[in-house]
């Protein structure tokens, strides 16, 4: 079984050193966030997450969840489980203390969110969709549904779920048919039939809250006449407590490839009784505020797994003896070195480490943007954060799920037969990680939103958030001979990435198939651009801190900097290449030979 | 006789403005008005109206210098001068006595030979000189324009009977060469073509309206954008005419229309308009109209009427679904649609337009000149024969019969043929015969719009194509958004270049847009400096220098022919052109500093050039700077060729042509003249005062900057002009090549675009449209 021990040190660095996220305290609500605070807030949930979840993580996904007489019962342990979460209030670290939450920054929440992916992503499920619903309510619902709904939400007394996929409408979500016919006493009857829905039903509530996007009789077609209703499993009583059960079902569970823990619902509303959230056809922009920071949510699961396959690995290689050194026996008195002489195998753990360890920094700087965008004083600062949160929302899902993919897959390579076989949990991660490029949008509509929307929006306004920045530290270390390693790169590839950006809008604007034809490849350049910046910093960072007491930690941060840009990076010449061939080599091809 | 000077009588808004334009035309002209009962100061009303010229805006005059050709006078003391004038205009109230009696009182003074005509809008020529001395007859004619005078293009001539075939033909050529007019030749009938047409249409877009239970915002977002007629929307353009003239005009032409024309279902003034005229709702000149201004509370919100309720209300702008399908399938799915607003459309443009081919040839002799009048005086996008041919005749025919409307004869005659169709590359359109002809244009008129139907060019993208217009002179067409300068353009420019040479032996950069060229495409520096691409914006900064320095130094002479606006970039390139023959509406100049960057295309090299060569100015070497340093720091836009040449945009040696459909044969002309023996200009030197004089000019924006005329970025930006324009750290002893001012003009430019108080404004700028003063 693989075994979890939170990266507390690493996390520390992101958040104090690298990013300087003890500034988030001096944002209005967040004056909690003091660095003692912080520091004992992760190593609590560390604990958590290790001693209560990782335990449940294998045999959730041997036993999965079970549908018995129409109510899905959840694998051994998870009910006491949530009830301990709850109790402990690891639900509420980032809501509002108007509703019972803790007002926390969100920088410090999603790394408390990493941990729980790390130790149990299907146990995270529960909670995370919850988080979702609330930020959707607390936005468009009107006063007497946020009144009912967000605080036992928030307290976790309630659960929420986000229905929209049907057999038809996947990614297309014109397609919906579930119809929404308004009735006399202001509420609605739903009809129709979800799929995919995560937490659609379980035991851990009293209550489950649905999202439902919906038509209105007098819808327009296509995606602009959906809208988004509020339809609880049980309606709410007169004095807070439940009424009467509402007209949804469960109608199977789904038998799914990961996070088997995770009970994923076909629903069927038949009658069921909702209300309408927003304005009549708004829905999506209520799918919207959902889906902006699930997606940021749905990234840190992707470097949850990726911290778990990586350590496990890590330790794996350490321990397991096979082979000689090149170089001539590195134990001798053992009958075998360890994995870790061997090159190829250094070349996994490393490439894994410094994909994990970017990542996180690169999750830290966007969720921190969140909290500037929400409650810094001055308006420009917000509208500066909001943009860069909306220009790296896609990077975030897409390349951490995208990397979780690649490094759970070389955590099983570095196992070996013992990656491939259940017990050591490794395959699992794969399994479980496969999901996060696909939902909340996959990795490919992830890379038409950067392409489509964010890159041309405001003649590029979203880019300067990023671009300036990353310009400015290129110019300011031009001269520094130490950082010259690391500075040279990152220059390097960013030049590439402004050339293909440009080549991106000019293109884009001409033929819009060009654009959408280079899109995951450029996602994926802008992305290790971001991470290569990161890695600069850390490194200038880490640089300052050799003559201290924690030497080796920081001397392994400027290994792995140096690694990443020699070994990683240059991956971003082979995207700029293969972007610029066009979309010629993509749509020339007859459909009719596939 | 030449005419070399004019008298204008009738000092109201339409007379002023006539002779306003007599003046830019660089005609002494005389403007008198009756004597006001009790008055101290007899000639007070053409005084008043010289004085308001003035102020007019848009500007009456093309330059203020113009405004001493007009000399004002009255009837009664300044009769007398008449008899200088080759040309009076009659512009007096509509009122067939007042007329006649004033044309017998001009008969007894004006000079023989000298011609006379009356500004009516609606009286056959006929009844005004009935009875009138056979002289008289012989030296009259109607001659319509259109307001303002200056800017609309329709110039209605209507000869009679008894009219002098060369006093027409005198008319004619002096209205289209020197006044720059469409000339457009009417039948004697009421409200000749535009009136008669135009009057109709916006009753009817009115009325419809009403009845169909319209809104203002729905009638413009169906007539506007998809009809085009006009382009601005119908209420706008009746708040723009006055919504008092129109009972007057209608009331004439009561009066004078037979009885069985359809117009006459149009004569009654809807109750609402009328409250509204009494109101003093009578549009832009009144408090407003169906649109206003609501300034309370220190906000301007536009509103609009309720034509129900007749009370005013924000601005709304409807999407209803017959415009929105216009947008994919043109004008015949507007009107196809089965939506109110789709319904209303159709109402409107099946009536108006049949009315106009029912009136073919009672009004006119062909087709063309009834599209032509339309487009030219009423602002439509496409006259009403081209409109019918977008939904074709045939269908058109068929809708009409199946509605019960009557369909005029000329549709029968099409018999399902379009009124205009392309024949071996030339435009022709249907007689009334039933026989297609040519399109024929006035000698010296030359349209590339003709050029591009005889062929494919000889070089295109997606900015820019390049045309052979003949006689071995190539022309550089733009066709970007408001022709916005960016690197396709450029590269085009450079292809031109690269093909001149055995053939082909002078270049004119011309278009038929409405602008030259707006500028540079600062959606594409924005988007470079948004991703700090400075490498690429610096790249894009060179390439515009050395492309327009090599137009400047090409063996071939470069001949720029600018329209409308020509600002930033679009002004450089002409800068760098060996000669402009620029339309006389040609409104230029180097605005760059509004978006907080300088001319970095040679812009700021050329204007110290045009000054250091500036005879009649004072000695050493600060004059030219301190010059160009004003018109740029100051973003001065010269409004008219005129104002141009002043400003320095264009030498002594430009030409300037009043009609913009001659623009084109005039550049051509001038590259050919060029073209016989060109040398191009020797590479150029300057010396330049250096950090001296850039101290001087500091101070100078200092002290705009204590008194609250300059803002804080405007310090910054002058700074770097002033340093440029002043040659860097040059002095008197050193002589700067081209070379040398480019290199200042481009790491002043990167230094300020990379300045985030100049990305503001450029951000700014490109999305409200409005500078950003920061």
């Amino acid at each position: 079984m693989a075994s979890y021990n939170t990266p507390l040190r690493d996390m520390r660095f992101v958040y104090h050193e690298l990013h300087d996220l003890d500034a988030l305290a001096e944002l209005p609500g967040y004056e909690e966030a003091t660095p003692d605070i912080v520091d004992a807030v992760l190593e609590e949930a560390g604990r958590f997450c290790s001693e209560v979840l990782a335990p449940l993580n294998r045999t959730g996904d041997e036993e999965g969840c079970r549908l018995e007489d129409g109510v899905v019962r959840t694998p051994e342990g998870f009910v006491d489980a949530y009830a301990q979460f709850v109790d402990s209030g690891w639900n509420t670290l980032s809501a509002a203390p108007a509703y019972g939450g803790q007002g926390l920054p969100h920088a410090l929440d999603l790394m408390v969110q990493e941990m729980i992916s790390s130790a149990n992503m299907a146990f995270g499920m529960y909670p995370g969709l919850t988080e979702g619903a609330v930020n959707a309510l607390e936005a468009h619902g009107s006063e007497a549904l946020r009144a009912t709904y967000v605080e036992p939400l928030v307290q976790g007394r309630w659960a929420g779920t986000m229905c929209l996929t049907e057999p038809q409408a996947g990614t297309d979500l014109g397609l919906l048919r579930t119809r929404a016919q308004p009735r006399d006493d202001g509420s609605y009857a739903i009809d129709g039939t979800k799929i995919f829905i995560s937490a659609g039903d379980h035991d851990l509530t009293e209550n489950i809250v649905h999202l439902v996007l919906a038509r209105l009789p007098d819808a327009p077609h296509g995606s602009k006449g959906i809208s988004m209703f509020v339809v609880p499993k049980f309606l709410p009583g007169t004095d807070g407590g439940l009424g009467e059960p509402n007209a949804v079902s469960v109608g199977s569970l789904e038998h799914k490839m990961g996070i088997r823990a995770s009970a994923t619902c076909v629903l069927n509303f038949d009658d069921a009784t909702g209300w309408l959230v927003g304005e009549p056809h708004g829905g999506l922009r209520g799918m919207f505020t959902m889906m902006n920071a699930a997606r940021i949510f749905v990234g840190v699961q992707g470097l949850g797994l990726a911290e778990t396959a990586y350590q496990n690995a890590a330790t794996y290689a350490g321990e397991r003896l096979q082979g000689r050194s090149l170089k001539g026996a590195a134990a001798p008195d053992q009958a075998a070195d360890p994995l870790t002489v061997h090159p190829d195998v250094r070349r996994m753990l490393l490439t894994m480490r410094a994909y994990v360890e970017g990542g996180r920094a690169l999750g830290a700087w966007v969720s921190s943007a969140l909290d500037t965008g929400n409650k810094h004083p001055d308006e420009a600062h917000r509208a500066e954060a909001g943009d860069f949160v909306a220009l790296m929302t896609p990077i975030v899902k897409a390349l951490l799920t995208d990397l979780s993919s690649e490094v759970t897959n070389l955590g099983v390579q570095v196992y070996g037969g013992h990656g491939y076989i259940r017990e050591h949990g490794m395959e699992q991660l794969v399994r479980d990680a496969r999901i996060t490029q696909i939902y909340e949008g996959a990795n490919g509509i992830q890379a038409l939103d950067l392409v489509g929307r964010k890159l041309p929006a405001h003649f590029g306004r979203h880019l300067r958030t990023f671009f300036h920045p990353v310009q400015t530290y290129i110019e300011a270390h031009a001269d520094d001979q130490a950082m010259a390693p690391y500075v040279g790169p990152l220059a390097k590839a960013f030049g590439r990435l402004q050339r293909a950006t440009m080549w991106v809008a000019a293109r884009g604007l001409a033929d819009p198939e060009e654009a959408a034809a280079a899109a995951s490849d450029y996602l994926r350049l802008f992305g290790l651009v971001a991470l290569a910046y990161l890695w600069a910093r850390s490194a200038e960072v880490a640089l300052g801190q050799l003559d201290g007491d924690e030497r080796d930690f920081y001397q392994a941060k400027l290994d792995t900097a140096s690694f990443y840009m020699l070994r990683l990076l240059p991956q971003s010449g082979a995207l700029f290449s293969t972007m610029m061939s066009g979309a010629a080599p993509v749509m020339r091809f007859d459909a009719s030979q596939f | 006789m030449a005419i070399e000077r004019a008298a204008v009588i009738g000092a109201g808004v339409m007379g002023a403005g006539i002779a306003a334009h007599l003046a830019n035309a660089g005609i002494p002209v005389d403007l008198l008005d009756i004597v006001p009962t009790g008055a101290d100061q007899r000639s007070t009303i053409a005084e008043r109206a010289l004085a308001n010229l003035k102020k007019a805006k848009p500007a009456a005059f093309m330059q203020r210098r113009a405004a001493r050709l007009v000399t004002p006078g009255n009837v009664e003391d300044d009769l007398g001068r008449l008899a200088e004038a080759d040309w009076i205009i009659e512009a007096v109230i509509e009122n067939l006595e007042i007329k006649r009696d004033l044309y017998a009182r001009i008969e007894t003074v004006r000079k023989p030979g000298s011609i006379v005509s009356s500004n009516t809008s609606t009286i056959p020529l006929a009844a005004l000189v009935d009875g009138l001395p056979e002289r008289f007859a012989g030296d009259f004619l109607i001659t319509h324009f259109f307001n303002p005078p200056r800017y609309m293009r329709l110039f209605e001539l209507v000869g009679g009977a008894a009219t002098r075939p060369e006093a027409l033909a005198e008319i004619r050529d002096f209205a289209d060469r020197r006044l720059g007019k469409g000339v457009v030749a009417c039948n004697d009938t009421p409200g000749f073509i535009g009136n008669r047409i135009g009057i109709y249409w916006l009753q009817c877009a009115v009325s419809e309206a009403l009845e169909a239970g319209i809104s203002v915002e729905e009638a413009d977002a169906a007539l506007g954008r998809p009809a085009g007629i006009p382009k601005t929307g119908v209420f706008g353009l009746i708040d723009l005419v006055g919504l008092d003239l129109m009972p007057h005009v209608l009331a004439s032409m009561e009066q004078r229309l037979a009885p069985d024309d359809p117009f006459h279902e149009m004569f009654t003034v809807p109750e609402r308009i009328e409250k509204m005229i009494a109101d003093g709702y009578t549009g832009r000149k009144g408090k407003g109209g169906f649109y206003r201004l609501n300034t309370a509370g220190g906000r301007r919100v536009k509103e609009v009427i309720d034509l129900a309720t007749g009370d005013y209300g924000p601005v709304r702008r409807p999407r209803p679904a017959s415009v929105a399908a216009a947008k994919r399938g043109g004008l015949r799915a507007l009107v196809e649609h089965d939506d109110p607003v789709g319904r209303y459309a159709w109402r409107v443009l099946a009536r108006t337009l049949s009315y106009a081919a029912s009136l073919v040839p009672e009004i006119a002799d062909d087709i063309v000149a009834v599209d032509e009048a339309m487009r030219l005086g009423y602002n439509w996008g496409k006259g009403p024969f081209e409109l019918i041919d977008r939904l074709g005749t045939g269908w058109f025919a068929e809708r009409l019969a199946a509605d019960g409307l009557p369909v005029p004869a000329l549709l029968e005659t099409a018999a399902g043929r379009p009124f205009y169709r392309v024949e071996q590359g030339r435009l022709e359109f249907l007689g009334i015969d039933g026989n297609y002809r040519a399109v024929e244009r006035p000698e010296g008129v030359m349209l590339l719009a003709d050029i591009k139907r005889l062929g494919e060019p000889l070089a295109r993208n997606g900015s820019a194509s390049l045309w052979d217009i003949g006689d071995g002179v190539l022309c550089v067409e733009f066709h970007t958004k408001m022709n916005a300068m960016d690197p396709d353009i450029l590269a085009l420019l450079r292809t031109a270049l690269g093909t001149l040479g055995n053939e082909y032996r002078a270049l004119v950069l011309y278009n038929e847009g409405e602008q030259f060229s707006a500028g540079a495409n600062l959606g594409l520096v924005m988007f470079a400096a948004n991703i700090a691409a400075w490498d690429q914006v610096e790249a894009m900064v060179k390439e515009g220098q050395e492309t327009y320095l090599a137009l400047k130094r090409a063996p071939f002479p470069v001949v720029g022919a600018p329209s409308g606006l020509a600002l930033g970039g679009g002004c450089e390139v002409l800068l760098h052109c060996d000669a402009i023959q620029a339309h006389a509406e040609s409104y230029v100049g180097l605005v760059e500093v509004g978006v907080g960057v300088i001319p970095a295309w040679g812009g700021s090299k050329e204007m110290l050039l045009r000054w250091q060569r500036e005879k009649r100015r004072p000695g050493g070497p600060m004059p030219p700077v301190a010059q160009a340093f004003e018109t740029i720091s100051l973003a001065k836009v010269a409004t008219s060729a005129a104002e141009a040449r002043d400003l320095k945009f264009l030498g002594a040696d430009d030409g300037i042509s009043m009609n913009r459909d001659r623009l084109l044969a005039d550049a051509k002309a001038r590259a050919l003249a060029l073209a016989d023996g060109y040398v191009p200009p020797e590479p150029a030197t300057l010396t330049l005062p250096g950090p001296s004089a850039k101290a001087a000019l500091d101070m100078a924006v200092h002290g705009f900057r204590l008194q609250g005329k300059a803002t804080a970025h405007d310090v910054v930006v002058g700074g770097v002009l002033a340093n440029v324009l002043s040659g860097g750290d040059t002095d008197v002893t050193e002589e700067l090549d081209e070379e040398a001012l480019l290199a200042l003009e481009r790491a002043g430019f990167m230094r300020l675009v990379r300045d985030s108080a100049t990305q503001a404004r450029i951000e700014h700028m490109l999305e409200t449209g409005k500078p950003l003063r920061n």
